[in-house]
């Protein structure tokens, strides 16, 4: 092989192994918790920081929606389907915001432990289907 | 004549660079205080407040960081293009990738590291908690070769034209968004005592990638421009 | 096949195909658009969570997937001009730039429009938005560099490299709502398995798509025909074209 001809290949291959290397690192990355996102059940392990902003996701506990007095106070539970997390907000929620809703809060521990949400956002899933057929596939049990 | 090997070139070139940039101390001066300066403007114009300084300092000193690497972008190729240095450089037996890969390296090396150098001092000034400063450090120091890196392309596509500054932004800084994003991130997350590796993953992920491609996108670019 | 490639590829060849296929689709976009709208906004029935307001994505969505697939088209013809330095190649890229960027300008209004009742706010910094938003940006930087050079030939070079480079960030768009926890909902129709939409919905998405897509061609060519005649002004088909 020709001089000049191994020296591009190990060019070539020096590219490639640069570039092997990042992916490489970016999986890594994907794996890890990014977006400083925790679901109900790692709250209640204790795994988000206290007192720092961070966003929580989960699904909205049917009938555990309450307004304590006045004003736009709200208080309901989120839930993973394996702990709960109670959630305090004040403000005005979004259209979607409704029981079994899957939604994100974003705000803070307080010291008891409950979630106190700056910002509420409902996440709506990537369903569409007529109201007719969301209601026949409840009665027969299908998974929405 | 004997020809170079092509390491030995990268260093010849690394070293001409570098040398040209102590004689001409502005080039590596302006963008250091420019970083100061801009980052001293925010507690005049936001107000002295001590927990707000902390909380926004990350976003300060990487968007004064991003803003000093654009500007002093243009140094990588512009006096070479003036002279036609540049020109000789792209008739040269070596492949062109490795040549831009020592200029870039030694942009990096007097943009990039004096940025490194001052920005502890400038943590404290904005009260960034102690938590935090070690991975600043770390994402400046991986964060700004990518900066140069990328911007060389952004460089390299404009250096022909007369008034290429205020488009070079234009094309650069999106590019810059994902840097500016995890560092600053990552600072955030550390200050509120988070686990940050997946931050820092992501900014290796980019450093990797870039010093792998853009050379490759720089040099087809100096074709262009000087076609 | 490569003659006839070759030929298409030929500034007065294509303006002349260009020329005669643009009626065409003119009406085949019309029809589609019409059929789509009225399926869209009149037979299919409201969404189980959203009424109405779901109705946003038969604009929403096919504008995000344009934004998405022209930035692909320039970045292939971006590989075509540095390798081949073809001429329609460039042409093409050049004029995509703006129907693009006007696509992802209308996929972030209209996304913006839908977030409000919806998500509780009008913009969230998330993966996918902001991701969205440099597209647009860098469909700006390619308008914006290619206006800066003199020479239209070294502007098609310079606009092909930067779109080549651009081009990474399409996957990260496209897959942002699955790597992040994004507010943003996850794929409806591209996922592998069914399309978890009902297809009374689905068709006059599909139509919506369909339409943009002919709109794109159109516009396309449209502006092609005008950027190859202000290229080829000095030659001889133009002026004896002018000249009839």
């Amino acid at each position: 092989m020709k001089p000049a001809r191994k020296k591009r290949l190990a060019l070539i291959a020096l590219m490639v192994a640069g570039i092997a290397t990042g992916i490489g690192f970016a999986l890594k990355s994907l794996d890890e918790n990014i977006m400083f996102f925790f679901t109900p059940s790692e709250v209640a392990q204790g795994k988000a920081p206290q007192g720092r902003l961070f966003r929580m996701g989960g699904m909205v506990v049917s009938g555990s929606v309450s307004r304590p007095g006045e004003g736009l106070t709200v208080h309901f539970d989120l839930t993973d389907n394996e702990s709960q997390v109670t959630v305090m907000y004040t403000g005005i929620l979004p259209d979607l915001f409704r029981e079994g809703q899957g939604i994100i809060a974003n705000g803070r521990l307080d010291k008891n432990g409950a979630f106190v949400a700056q910002e509420v956002l409902a996440k709506h899933d990537e369903n569409y289907m007529p109201p007719e057929v969301a209601e026949a596939m409840k009665k027969s049990g299908g998974e929405l | 004549m004997n020809r170079l090997s092509l390491s030995q070139a990268f260093i010849y070139l690394l070293r001409r660079d570098l040398t040209l940039a102590v004689r001409n101390r502005a080039e590596f001066a302006n963008p250091l205080l420019f970083f100061i300066l801009v980052i001293t403007l925010f507690p005049l114009a936001v107000g002295a407040v001590p927990e707000l300084l902390a909380r926004i300092a990350p976003g300060i000193i990487w968007v004064a960081a991003l803003l000093a690497a654009m500007l002093s972008l243009d140094s990588i190729f512009r006096s070479d293009f003036d002279d036609g240095s540049l020109e000789q450089l792209l008739m040269s037996a070596h492949p062109m990738p490795v040549l831009v890969l020592a200029k870039v390296a030694a942009h990096w090396l007097v943009t990039g590291i004096p940025l490194l150098l001052v920005s502890p001092l400038l943590a404290e000034m904005l009260g960034m908690p102690q938590a935090a400063q070690g991975i600043l450090l770390l994402t400046i120091l991986i964060g700004t070769p990518i900066l140069s890196l990328v911007g060389s392309i952004g460089v390299a596509l404009t250096v022909g034209l007369p008034k290429g500054g205020i488009i070079l932004s234009l094309l650069v800084l999106p590019l810059y968004v994902p840097v500016l994003i995890f560092a600053s991130g990552a600072i955030e997350g550390a200050a509120g005592g988070l686990d940050v590796s997946a931050q820092i993953y992501m900014l290796l992920a980019f450093l990797f990638l870039s010093i792998s491609l853009s050379p490759l996108a720089t040099a087809a670019a100096l074709r262009m421009s000087m076609s | 096949m490569y003659l006839w490639f070759n030929k298409l590829g030929s500034p007065p060849h294509f303006y002349r195909i260009a020329g005669k296929w643009m009626p065409w689709l003119a009406s085949i976009f019309l029809v589609l658009l019409l059929t789509g709208l009225y399926g869209g906004l009149v037979l299919a029935p409201p969404d189980y969570q959203q009424g109405d307001s779901y109705r946003i994505i038969f604009i929403h969505v096919p504008s995000a997937w344009m934004s998405l697939f022209i930035y692909v088209v320039m970045a292939f013809c971006g590989v075509v001009t540095v390798v081949w330095r073809m001429k329609l190649a460039e042409v093409i890229l050049i004029s995509s730039a703006p129907i693009g960027a006007s696509f992802t300008f209308l996929a972030l209004v209209t996304g913006s429009l839908w977030g409000k009742p919806m998500w509780g706010t009008w913009w969230v910094w998330d993966a996918r938005l902001t991701s969205e938003l440099i597209l647009l940006f860098l469909y700006l930087g390619v308008i914006g560099l290619h206006g800066a050079i003199e020479d239209k030939r070294v502007a098609a070079r310079a606009v092909a490299i930067l779109a080549i480079v651009g081009v990474v960030n399409i996957p990260i768009i496209h897959y942002s709502v699955e790597w992040w926890n994004s507010l943003h909902q996850g794929p409806t129709v591209t996922k592998f398995d069914k399309p978890s939409i009902h297809w009374s919905m689905l068709l006059p998405l599909l139509l919506m798509a369909l339409a943009f897509q002919v709109y794109y061609v159109l516009a396309l060519f449209q502006r092609c025909r005008a950027e190859l005649l202000l290229r080829e002004r000095n030659s001889k088909w133009v002026q004896e074209l002018s000249g009839e």
